[in-house]
């Protein structure tokens, strides 16, 4: 008895911005080094009236064409930007696609480690036998927390949605997987204002960072040295104690495929862990870090290429600061 | 590595248009940003297996100053 990822879809959201749009709005900025090292040459932004669940409804549906809804017993809903702060987002998604009233179904609120915390997840979920087809989604609109003014978080972040089935199948296609969390890092990437301890200000204090880059405790905060500094720290043993915990050599995994944060932050990972460039994912050129959503795009996109078995190693990690991994066995096209 | 090297590769790994000395203040560059410091931590990292914090970044003006932080007796 196992687990096994059948099939990913993944949408971005109609309204398309090149680093040639966001030069108009800050031409100081030096976006050819900026496409060049940080690999990004376009971001999606959802409209104003448009949502997470609005796009995670179309990576659904997407799916559905290829799957058939009603085997869907279980949602699992990855999140930080909710429709509303109750209820659970996946709630209102069983609505919106039509299913059975017998789902599971729940969010997960976490960010760039979300999607690997919940294969783990959904893997659990299926070996003690109370689910068979699990609806992995992850949504993701960090334009809306952005402050217009914040440009380097403009050029790097981008929204999306991804929709996942994991199945039942009689081969285990699921390795072991790990967690890691150091909650002292909440201030590192953070949104203060807008939930229980902090309200929402009408009003708030305008506040600096980097190089003439804007925001307010109402918008999202990232701290780049801090964060560059514990991705460098941690995830280089995290992915030796996961090939530990599986007892699979370096050499055995077909392909790594981590958070698509930065190029060239995963090439510096690449590079650390001696890795060659052939089995190591980067492809964030089209879309940016899209959160939760950039290993299920990652998996799709890697997944056309696959002609027999292979084996891959997904590591995500951010914002928490919380970061996990896993390994899965893919035979298919995703 | 000496400091000269040191200079040297800094100089290219940001792409720097001018000359690169130990007195010159980085955060004075013209090219100086969030990016800028993203290189410069990975280049650190890459030759000294050292990984400056933000506290790090925010403290160091001159190159000679960066070079203090990773420690002078690192340079032959």
């Amino acid at each position: 008895m196992g687990a096994t990822i059948q099939a990913i879809e993944y949408v971005f959201p109609k309204n398309k911005v090149t680093n040639k749009d966001l030069l108009l709005q800050f031409p100081e900025y030096d976006f050819k080094k900026f496409d060049d090292k940080v690999g990004i040459s376009c971001r999606y932004y959802v409209d104003e009236n448009e949502t997470g669940l609005d796009l995670a409804v179309q990576a659904c549906e997407k799916l559905f064409q290829r799957i058939d809804s009603a085997t869907i017993d279980y949602i699992l809903y990855c999140t930080q930007n909710p429709d509303y702060i109750l209820p659970t987002t996946a709630c209102l998604l069983q609505d919106r696609l039509g299913l059975s009233k017998n789902v599971g179904a729940l969010d997960i609120n976490l960010g760039c480690s979300a999607y690997t915390y919940v294969l783990s997840l959904a893997k659990a979920l299926i070996n003690s036998g109370q689910a068979k087809n699990i609806l992995v989604v992850t949504a993701e609109t960090y334009s809306k927390i952005l402050n217009e003014r914040d440009c380097s978080n403009r050029a790097i972040f981008g929204d999306a949605a991804t929709a996942t089935l994991v199945s039942y199948t009689e081969e285990e296609n699921f390795g072991d997987f790990l967690f890691g969390t150091d909650g002292s890092g909440v201030e590192k990437l953070f949104v203060k204002n807008g939930a229980s301890k902090y309200k929402f200000e009408s009003n708030p204090e305008v506040k600096t960072y980097g190089s003439g880059n804007f925001y307010t405790d109402n918008d999202l905060y990232m701290n780049g040295p801090e964060i560059f500094h514990f991705t460098g720290e941690v995830v280089p043993g995290f992915v030796e104690e996961l090939l530990e915990a599986n007892q699979v050599e370096k050499d055995h995994i077909d392909q790594y495929i981590f958070h698509q944060a930065n190029a060239f932050m995963l090439n510096f990972l690449r590079k650390r862990l001696k890795i060659e460039e052939e089995r190591f994912f980067i492809d964030l050129r089209d879309g940016g870090n899209t959160v939760s959503s950039t290993i299920p795009i990652a998996l799709k996109k890697y997944s056309q290429k696959i002609t027999e078995k292979e084996t891959l190693l997904l590591v995500g990690f951010g914002v928490g600061l919380s970061w996990s991994g896993g390994l899965v066995t893919i035979n298919n096209k995703l | 590595m000496n400091k000269a090297e040191f200079i040297k590769g800094l100089e290219e790994e940001l792409e720097l248009e001018i000359t690169l000395t130990a007195e010159t203040d980085l955060k004075g560059l013209d090219e100086w940003d969030s990016m800028a410091a993203m290189l410069l931590i990975g280049y650190v990292s890459n030759e000294f297996g050292l990984t400056l914090t933000a506290d790090d970044i925010k403290n160091i003006s001159t190159v000679q100053s960066l070079i203090e932080r990773i420690g002078v007796e690192k340079f032959n």
